[in-house]
């Protein structure tokens, strides 16, 4: 199919379904004039029902616990999608540097960058912990915070350089974490059923409202989420990184720090 | 409030995935083709939080203000969450499919993109070496 075609099916089609969507958005709710009962009665409830503070936590690690279940997964199928699809056509004989053109001259690193990355790594990876265990309490979560622990791995990579980043994060390692972070949550929703409760009924004590140990059995279910995001993601970057060494050349001066 | 700001957010969702799929309809190129991908998602961002505001209401988090105090739609804010978690995965998953493609096809261009025969080789790698590597 030409470009041209292709254009004029979209116009074509968008021609047909632009009064159809004008229609829907006509006919909903005035912006910002109302929301919905379930989300207004969650509202209402889960504070008393389930003493945390998040509601968004509420949601995604009890109330709505299976379907992050099924999210969870999702992740973990898509990480090992990526993985698979990546692996199995390196070899040996790869040089220890990633992120780097052939030909280009390597720069060394100054030492400014790596001790702001020291400095910055340790307080990223801290920030993420706080982000990560206060889910129940201010904006927050397993995902959110996750995300950002992943990321301050990669100040290792930016200070030390490629080898000292595969130095400090093992892959074996964040196969474990993102499995067993996905394991932690299917056995949470398991557990409960042993004790004859219901799936991902919240059995643990609730704690007390706006304090760090409150939502029960959300704080463990949210600890398994926080280490699959975080094995996940960084097991991306690793992919990924990995996906760009080159094959191993003669070895040019000044080389060891880039 | 105006007639505008009623529709405003419903509409800029619409048209984010208007420019998307424009985008994905004319893509000469897989990694732009990604990113238009990202921009219909973040309609859907747009929408969900959108449908989930209210006038007047704090975010649902009940620690600064105490429970009962009007709050948006908390269902609306995990959706866009697990949303977010979605699109990255799904983002790196079809970068990785990319890289695949131009390493059989040696090509980012959807256009040229041929069906893949036993053996793995295709027209494309014998005919041409665009993309290669020099080395």
């Amino acid at each position: 199919m030409s470009p041209r075609i292709r254009v004029a099916l979209l116009a074509l089609s968008a021609l047909i379904l632009l009064p159809c969507a004008a229609q829907v958005i006509a006919g909903l709710p005035a912006f910002g004039s109302t929301i919905a009962q379930y989300g207004a009665r969650i509202n209402a409830i889960t504070p008393e029902a389930r003493h945390v503070a998040n509601m968004v936590s509420a949601i995604n690690f009890d109330l709505r616990g299976l379907d992050t279940l099924g999210e969870e997964f999702m992740l973990l199928a898509a990480i090992t999608g990526t993985v698979v699809l990546l692996r199995g056509r390196r070899g040996e004989g790869m040089t220890g540097r990633a992120m780097h053109r052939p030909g280009r001259a390597v720069i060394p690193r100054s030492e400014a960058t790596v001790l702001a990355c020291r400095i910055a790594g340790p307080l990223t990876a801290v920030f993420g912990l706080y982000v990560v265990v206060h889910a129940t309490v201010t904006p927050g979560g397993g995902f959110q915070g996750g995300v950002i622990l992943a990321s301050g791995t990669l100040l290792i990579y930016l200070g030390e350089g490629y080898t000292g980043w595969r130095d400090a994060i093992r892959s074996h390692w964040l196969d474990v974490l993102e499995g067993g972070g996905a394991l932690l949550f299917a056995l949470c929703g398991l557990v409960p059923m042993l004790t004859g409760a219901a799936f991902m009924q919240n059995v643990l004590p609730l704690g007390t409202f706006r304090d760090l140990f409150s939502g029960g059995l959300m704080l463990v279910e949210n600890l398994g989420v926080a280490m699959a995001v975080t094995g996940g993601f960084t097991q991306l970057f690793l992919e990924f990184m990995e996906e760009t060494r080159e094959a191993e050349e003669p070895d040019e001066p000044g080389e060891e720090s880039a | 409030m105006s007639a505008v700001t009623n529709v405003l957010p419903y509409a800029v969702a619409a048209w984010l995935f208007g420019v998307g799929l424009y985008g994905i309809a004319t893509s000469r190129n897989f990694i732009h083709l990604v990113g238009c991908l990202g921009v219909c998602q973040s309609a859907t961002y747009v929408l969900l939080l959108g449908l989930g505001y209210r006038w007047g209401s704090i975010a649902p988090i009940f620690y600064d203000h105490p429970p009962g105090t009007p709050a948006v739609d908390p269902v609306m804010q995990a959706l866009v969450l697990t949303d977010i978690v979605v699109g990255a995965t799904l983002t790196a998953l079809l970068l990785v499919l990319t890289v695949q493609a131009y390493k059989r096809g040696g090509s980012l261009d959807p256009g040229k993109l041929r069906p893949m025969r036993a053996g793995g080789q295709t027209d494309r790698d014998r005919s041409s070496d665009r993309g290669r590597p020099a080395a």
